[in-house]
């Protein structure tokens, strides 16, 4: 098992529906939780997800703050043109203290993974890290 | 250098001139976020509005009904999960003028314990002799619902400008203050 959302490890963001540059979105995949990508008002808020190559998922996870409910969809293709759905959550409320919430996935192939923030506690969310345990081909 | 998106409401009793008031705020060329879900019924007008000594600019995507608004009409869908209020009543009807509480609280229990930032607007101020609502009683009604108030005229396009400007800050403060909580939690 490795944590294939690192951006050593050759996965990148290939869209993000908010951006200051101060807080880039490039944040949730530096592996600190420290750094952040904030949303700048409105929703819904998404981020795209592109990996080096196919990733055999077994667990998806998300430190955030302010989320309410998340949606993840995914693809296997070369570009983001389709996604399926793959999971929905709400989060519960954390004041003080960031959410960490994870989606069991066991066996997904996925090239892309869309987030997509559908409602937040507050008009502006953060996203602090995003783990993917799986592997890589 | 950042670029903010406000969900602006407008509300208030019918033919109060919300919609005359929101079309001064017309921007060509506006630009639609990816994803964002329309309601029927409902024009959208964007102006973005720059932040006094910053690179920073606040987009105000402002939702008008078509029809008329009415308590019974259910507009929470065309709301949404709104950043910013502005709640309009013509002064020159007391009526709009006391009926502002009741929406006041109807978007309070929509936006579910969220702050939102809110102005108070009289509109129809060229209309001076058939005037009903002393400046000193709205602006007393507003400031104790921490609402910022503002007189102005569509028909005059006098002052249209205040209570958006007036929104588009509360917005950008409020961002930059969450910014510190977040800061203060890693
Ligand atoms: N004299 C005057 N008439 C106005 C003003 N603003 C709007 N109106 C008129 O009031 C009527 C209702 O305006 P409208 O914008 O449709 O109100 P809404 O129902 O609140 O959207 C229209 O006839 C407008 O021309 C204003 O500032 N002064
Ligand atoms: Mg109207």
């Amino acid at each position: 098992m490795i944590d294939a959302a690192l951006s050593s490890s050759g996965t990148q963001i290939v869209l993000a529906s908010s951006s200051d540059e101060n807080y880039p979105p490039e944040n949730i995949l530096n592996g600190n939780t420290e750094t952040f990508w904030i949303s700048t008002g409105m929703f819904p808020q998404e981020v795209i997800v592109r990996f080096r190559s196919l990733v055999k998922i077994a667990l998806v996870t998300m430190h955030s703050y302010n989320v309410k409910t998340l949606k993840i969809e995914k693809n296997t293709l070369n570009d983001t043109l389709e996604f399926e759905p793959v999971a929905e959550k709400e989060f519960e409320c954390t004041e003080g203290h960031l959410q960490t919430n994870s989606f069991s996935l066991p066996g997904t192939g996925v090239t892309h993974l869309r987030f997509i923030i559908t409602a937040g506690y507050d008009h502006f969310v953060s996203v602090h890290r995003v783990t993917v345990d799986g592997a890589q081909e | 250098m950042v670029k903010l998106r406000a969900r602006c409401i407008v509300v208030g009793d019918s033919a109060v001139g919300k919609s005359a008031l929101s079309q001064m705020f017309r921007s060509d060329g506006a630009h639609f976020q990816r994803n964002y879900s329309m309601t029927a019924g409902v024009e959208l007008l964007v102006k973005s509005v720059n932040i006094p000594d910053s690179s920073d600019s606040v987009e105000l995507f402002i939702f008008d009904s078509a029809g008329k608004e009415t308590f019974a009409e259910p507009c929470e869908k065309l709301w949404g999960q709104p950043s910013v209020l502005c709640l309009v009543f013509d002064l020159t009807s007391e009526a709009s003028f006391r009926n502002c509480g009741r929406w006041l609280e109807r978007v309070r229990t929509n936006s579910q314990g969220q702050q939102v930032p809110g102005v108070l607007v009289g509109n129809k101020s060229d209309l001076s002799s058939r005037r009903e609502v002393e400046k000193a009683v709205a602006q007393n009604w507003a400031q104790s619902q921490g609402l910022e108030y503002h007189e102005t005229s569509a028909k005059e396009t006098e002052n249209c400008e205040a209570p958006f400007v007036s929104l588009a800050q509360a917005f950008y403060s409020m961002y930059q203050d969450r910014i510190q909580v977040i800061h203060s939690l890693a």
